[in-house]
């Protein structure tokens, strides 16, 4: 174990004295706050909007609507085919596309003045029918017209249909939001014609690209400031209109805007997990050899723009099956576009593949596992390469031990616990590993800190906390002597923080960027008197001093090499990109969530007595933040699985629970005993640290794990989520 | 929010007269739910008259009965050793309410007050009978998990959401208010009403009258006790179902029974049926499954809430059995 | 698209009805004797506007983490908006400003409470602890350095509210078990999953029995 395996946060000591600083929490001068209205219907166009009593309340000073704004410049240049920002060009005309699209932004000198005046601007529409229901709209699907989009074949089309065991089933996922704690919020300023933006951002790139773009001014211009970030869980990785509106409001006033969303906002304008109906196609022989798996989804995206995800991805390299077919359709419907949520589509999939693979397994009359085992792929079929590492087998028998899966009986309803009835059930997760091209400069101080600058953000994982561990192990140094500088523009480029890539890229750029520091350090003390006639080779650094290896008292500080050079400090700036060999292996984190849960069948209160989150994550960096990581990825599956659900008045297309009182989510009191396990065993080709990723399959496989464990204490099957009492009372027998 | 006036009142008849003084003014306690509803826009007083000054606080034990000042908050009443000795029934209740953040600031007055938590109801842009008389009921062929089953009309299937009212329900609490015309008291199950064609009133209260305490008479029901409640998460959630039972045990024979419902009804839903029912007789699970049966008698579903006929019925099983085995 | 700039739309004084209504109501108009011409004037220059903005707040005297404060404040200021806007203590948090997720807990007078339901006004003389009124410079509250050891928290945003929940929590008596910690914790969301850990933290420092 090395000496920074399991440190503390490094941001700890701002979070617990409330001294970290998010977006609307910077001092602004002059700052003036705004809200943005919402539009009452789902479609059609404002007929008009009344804004003079808004306009004339106290302390207002603007109302900008799509009458009176002026149009950023960039709304009339195509956009680039992958915008970073949305569709959705705010005031752009008098149309409504979904339900609460902002029809107004609203200016004032305080807080309070703003959501009054607020309230009193009304509009009239001229109404459309509206879809927003997928089950309904299911004649508008269609395939999305990219190579991702197309369907997948490998062996025969739909082989499971001739398996001498057959299982066709089908799943939903409702619509489920982010909802991080922190509100999406911002604070808009201009410097003359640059932007400067205080957001919610995962990718200060990104949010740079964006804000350029839709007001046509270069990239170097916007200036974007995204140090602490209270969560976002996929709903950060697009600038928002909100986002441009407060830049339009700041600059028609010139001053400092600050808008935050309400809550009731977050539901509705930035992006959700989408609403998925699942099909599956499952065949076996009847020793339990899957044969052939189909996989099919149809998911909603907005009316403007496509969106898609991996949901059925995992189908195609998860098992050893020679005949594998996957479609992905979208149906647009009139909401705010989706937005990829904590284990994107392979969330969504894992849940109808892991419930279905339960199913088979049944059917068969196996164990889960031992069917699973059965089907182990021992390489990667759809690449058709070699894993680079997988001890998802590891993870399996871990998870066994620590549940206590002998106990479980394959019979649902035979175990008891009093009068809770008991189930035992397990989901297997997987999420690739990626790595992009990050930028990070490796500095020297002249009292021996090391200053490391990217900038990416951290949103929670503890991003700043892993930086800071590879460059004290890289160096040498204790992690105190490390300083982090990130989340800001200007820095070198950091990567968007999500897909699990972050600590690979990032992580991968600390590294090499200290090693080259390191050389570059001794190759200048080789020049110096002190150490004249040294090989490099023999020459080592620590503790801040230069010395010979052969020889200790041939030595130089690494102070009075930077004084006797005239330096300050000694820094390098290195571009870190994955090696070429990684081509060569299909590279995935692995993660096998377990559960037991006890159930009251007349109540339907399902209880989750027991949850171990197993994961082969490459090399572990932190146990301390990838523990922490690994429970909230398990809290977020049991949210996806017991009670997160949007639910629409169809009537009128909105959201009826936009709210955290009526939208559901793990409370602490939902979790009673949760215990993690990593493999930790370093993946040889993934990155120089052999980590592979654990943000999203920290999520993913949770959800069909305790759709599993359910119905192996109730015998009820749930292939709807979430799993509400409703669900479990109606057909158990009272 | 809009803006308003806020005066503190120093004696309860002065807050009486205070706001007598103007249609739109309001007492405000604890405020957790009034501000919520004030931030939403769904009430917008022009003046609060802040009653928090007024001796109200005080939990009396007199000679037959308790007395509890309005202004108790409901995390100490809940944490109040003697009653939770002589009315567990009330402690439970009030402990799987809301969160302790919100039982320190909610008042038992307040309590009795807050208004429902549908969603048609808190949405301005949603027709509300409640809110706004003749715009329709939302909840009716909409989104209905949470509303009632028993004793809704047409214009309205609201639940009231409160814990700790179901508790006083079953305990044959009275409500002490006084107005301009004085004081008065009202039975606690006559307190709240149903919404038949005028849903705008939750209770029968006077807009001009203050709640200054609640009283609840001396009883027997100190040991088998429970307070079931079904929710959609472990903790600080609002009830799908909930039920108070107290049962007054002698070798296994029921001598006396309470029992009240929560979440079904726009009122705490007492089963006086039932509790006479049960009066008289063994402890069984068949006793408890009739009388389960026989509570649920009239009750309705809409749609989303049909869970809640079945849910209802094995609530009250659950409850008279934990109850009794106490 | 011919822009119509509402705001060219030269509204007058007497059009607007929220000034002259609130100056009508306060009875300003009578007790100052103002003469209709000399109201008009004062629309004009913004005078009603000064006014009213005085008469609609309140004064507030409050201690804030041992420090007295005396304000004016509208009535309809939360006490959570007064702590992040306006006295720029920012580590309390707005998560759904409806009392739905704890992230503005905040103690009043050594009790827990949400802030985003609680009017500044009615808090006079209150004596209010933030997260920033637990440490002393770099010395942490024994809650605090918990919460960092058992790593109680990722992104930070709800920690400050679980924090000050967390030592009133052990404070009434509440934390006796790992049962009762996490019901009577429940009043505070952590998106981010932390649960398990924020009850290891509580339960340490119950453990630890120092004086909290």
């Amino acid at each position: 174990m090395s000496k920074t395996s399991n440190i503390n946060r490094v941001d700890g000591f701002a979070k617990v004295t409330g001294s970290a600083t998010y977006s609307a929490e910077y001092k602004a001068d002059g700052v003036v706050y705004a809200c943005l209205v919402g539009s009452t219907i789902a479609k059609g166009r404002i007929k008009s909007i009344d804004t003079k009593k808004a306009e004339w309340a106290p302390g207002v000073l603007a109302v900008i609507t799509h009458l009176n704004v002026d149009k950023p410049s960039g709304y009339q240049k195509p956009k680039d085919k992958r915008n970073f920002g949305q569709s959705l060009q705010i005031f752009k005309d008098d149309s409504v596309l979904y339900y609460d699209q902002p029809i107004a932004l609203v200016i004032a000198d305080t807080f309070e003045r703003m959501q009054y005046a607020a309230s009193l601007i009304k509009a009239d529409y001229l109404k459309e029918e509206h879809s927003t229901e997928l089950h309904k709209a299911a004649d508008k699907e269609r395939k999305i017209d990219t190579d991702k989009g197309n369907d997948y074949h490998r062996g025969e089309h739909d082989g499971y249909k001739n398996a001498e065991v057959i299982l066709e089933t089908e799943y939903t996922i409702p619509t489920e939001v982010h909802n991080p704690m922190e509100l999406a919020n911002i604070i808009a300023k201009w410097d003359g014609n640059k932007p400067i933006l205080y957001t919610k951002s995962q990718g200060v790139e990104g949010t740079r690209k964006s804000v350029a773009g839709v007001f046509d001014v270069p990239v170097e211009n916007v200036e974007v400031h995204s140090e602490y970030i209270g969560g976002a869980f996929g709903m950060g990785l697009h600038t928002w209109p909100y986002e441009i509106a407060a830049l339009i409001g700041s600059k028609k006033l010139n001053r400092p805007v600050k808008l935050v969303l309400h809550r009731e906002q977050m539901f509705t304008n930035v992006g959700f997990r989408p609403y998925t109906i699942q099909k599956m196609g499952l065949g076996a022989t009847k020793e339990g050899k899957l044969t052939g798996l189909t996989h099919e989804a149809v998911a909603m995206t907005s009316s403007y723009e496509d969106f898609m995800e991996g949901t059925v991805n995992m189908s195609r390299f998860i098992y050893n099956c020679s005949n594998v077919s996957t479609r992905y359709r979208i149906v647009p419907l009139d909401t705010c576009t989706p937005i990829w949520m904590r284990g994107p589509g392979e969330a969504t999939g894992s849940f109808a593949l892991e419930s279905a693979m339960d199913e088979m397994a049944y059917k068969l009359n196996l164990d889960p596992i031992e069917f699973r085992k059965r089907n182990y792929a021992e390489k990667d079929l759809e690449q058709n390469k070699p894993w680079s590492s997988k001890f998802l087998l590891e993870c399996y028998e871990a998870g066994m031990e620590r549940i206590g899966w002998k106990n479980r009986k394959n019979e649902p309803g035979l175990l008891k616990e009093g009068n809770w009835l008991v189930g035992y059930g397990m989901g297997t997760g997987t999420f690739g590993c990626y790595r992009s091209p990050t930028s990070v400069k490796a500095k020297f101080l002249a009292n021996g800190d090391l200053v490391l600058q990217c900038s990416v953000n951290d949103m929670g994982p503890g991003t700043a906390t892993m930086m800071t561990a590879i460059g004290a192990e890289v160096i040498g140094l204790p992690s105190e002597n490390v300083i982090i500088e990130m989340g800001k523009s200007g820095l070198p480029k950091g990567p968007t923080q999500g897909g699990s890539a972050t600590t690979s890229s990032v992580g991968s750029a600390v590294h090499d960027s200290c090693n080259l520091l390191l050389s570059k350090v001794i190759e200048l003390a080789s020049k110096n008197v002190a150490l004249k006639g040294i090989p490099i080779t023999d020459l080592t650094f620590e503790n801040g001093v230069i010395f010979s290896k052969k020889d200790k008292s041939k030595s130089i500080t690494f102070a009075s090499l930077l004084s006797s050079n005239k330096l300050e400090d000694f820094e390098v700036e290195n571009l870190s990109k994955a090696a070429e060999e990684a081509k060569k292996y299909s590279i995935y984190s692995f993660s096998v969530h377990f559960v037991k849960v006890l159930v009251n069948p007349n109540l339907g209160k399902i209880r989750l007595a027991h949850v171990v989150s197993c994961a082969d994550i490459g090399t572990v960096i932190n146990q301390k933040t990838s523990a922490g990581q690994m429970f909230g990825g398990a809290v977020g599956g049991i949210g996806m699985g017991l009670m997160e659900a949007l639910e629409i008045d169809h009537r009128f297309g909105r959201p009826i629970n936009n709210n955290f009182a009526d939208y559901h989510v793990p409370v602490n009191a939902d979790i009673e005993k949760q215990e993690v396990f990593f493999v930790n065993k370093k993946d040889p080709i993934s990155n120089p640290m052999g980590t592979k990723g654990l943000g999203e399959t920290a999520l993913v496989g949770m959800a069909p794990a305790i759709a599993n464990a359910v119905f192996n204490a109730t015998g009820k099957r749930v292939r709807d989520l979430p799993i509400t009492l409703d669900k479990i009372i109606e057909t158990v027998k009272v | 929010m809009k803006n308003f006036q806020i005066i503190k009142a120093l004696s309860a008849s002065s807050a009486v007269t205070g706001k007598a003084k103007d249609n739109s003014s309001m007492f405000i306690a604890g405020g957790t739910n009034l501000v919520d509803l004030m931030k939403k826009n769904v009430v917008a007083p022009d003046k609060l008259v802040d009653i928090n000054g007024l001796d109200l606080k005080k939990i009396e034990f007199l000679k037959g009965k308790v007395s509890i000042g309005a202004l108790a908050k409901n995390s100490q009443v809940a944490e109040d050793s003697s009653i939770k000795e002589k009315h567990p029934l009330l402690a439970l209740a009030l402990a799987a309410g809301a969160s302790q953040q919100i039982r320190h600031m909610a008042t038992v007055g307040g309590n009795m007050l807050q208004r429902t938590r549908c969603s048609y109801f808190y949405n301005t842009d949603m027709p509300c009978n409640k809110r706004v008389p003749k715009s329709g009921c939302g909840a009716i062929g909409g989104s209905n998990r949470m509303s009632a089953i028993f004793g809704a009309s047409d214009s309205c299937i609201a639940v009231h959401p409160s814990d700790m009212c179901v508790a006083l329900a079953a305990l044959d609490a009275t409500v002490l208010v006084e107005g301009p015309k004085g004081k008065r008291q009202i039975n606690f199950t006559d307190f709240h009403r149903l919404p038949g064609n005028t849903p705008e009133k939750d209770n029968t209260l006077d807009s001009r009258e203050l709640i200054t305490s609640v009283e609840i008479p001396d009883h027997n029901f100190t040991k088998n006790v429970h307070y079931l409640k079904v929710r959609d998460r472990t903790s600080y959630a609002f009830a799908l179902v909930s039920v108070a039972v107290a049962l007054d045990l002698k070798n296994n024979v029921i001598e006396n029974a309470r029992l009240a419902m929560g979440g079904v009804a726009h009122k705490p839903w007492r089963l006086t049926e039932t509790e006479e029912f049960l009066k008289g007789k063994t402890v069984s699970e068949e006793l408890f499954r009739q009388a389960a049966n026989l509570s649920m008698k009239g009750a309705r579903g809409y749609g989303e809430n049909d869970f809640k006929l079945t849910l209802g019925a094995n609530a009250i099983t659950e409850a008279l059995t934990i109850a009794a085995s106490k | 698209m011919a822009s119509k700039k509402t705001n060219q739309n030269k509204v007058t004084p007497e059009d607007s009805n929220s000034r002259r209504d609130f100056i009508k109501k306060s009875g300003l108009f009578t007790a100052l004797a103002f003469t209709p011409p000399t109201l008009v004037m004062a629309s004009d220059k913004k005078w009603d506007e000064k006014i009213a903005e005085y008469l609609e707040t309140v004064s507030l005297s409050i201690e804030v983490n041992g420090q007295k404060h005396n304000l004016n404040i509208e009535p309809r200021t939360t006490l959570l908006d007064l702590l992040r806007e306006q006295l720029h203590l920012t580590g309390t948090k707005k998560g759904c400003d409806h009392g739905q997720c704890g992230a503005c807990t905040v103690h009043v007078n050594g009790t827990r409470i949400l802030s985003c339901l609680t009017l500044a006004s009615m808090q006079q003389n209150a004596q209010v602890t933030t997260i920033e009124g637990l440490s002393n410079g770099k010395k942490l509250h024994p809650m605090q350095e918990a919460f960092i050891k058992h790593d109680g928290f990722q992104c930070g945003y709800c920690t400050p509210g679980q924090i000050m929940s967390g030592i009133a929590c052990i404070k009434e008596g509440h934390a006796n078990s790992r049962e009762e910690i996490s019901e009577y914790m429940s009043g505070n969301i952590c998106r981010c999953g932390a649960y398990h850990n924020i009850v290891d933290a509580i339960t340490e420092v119950k453990e630890g029995g120092k004086e909290l």
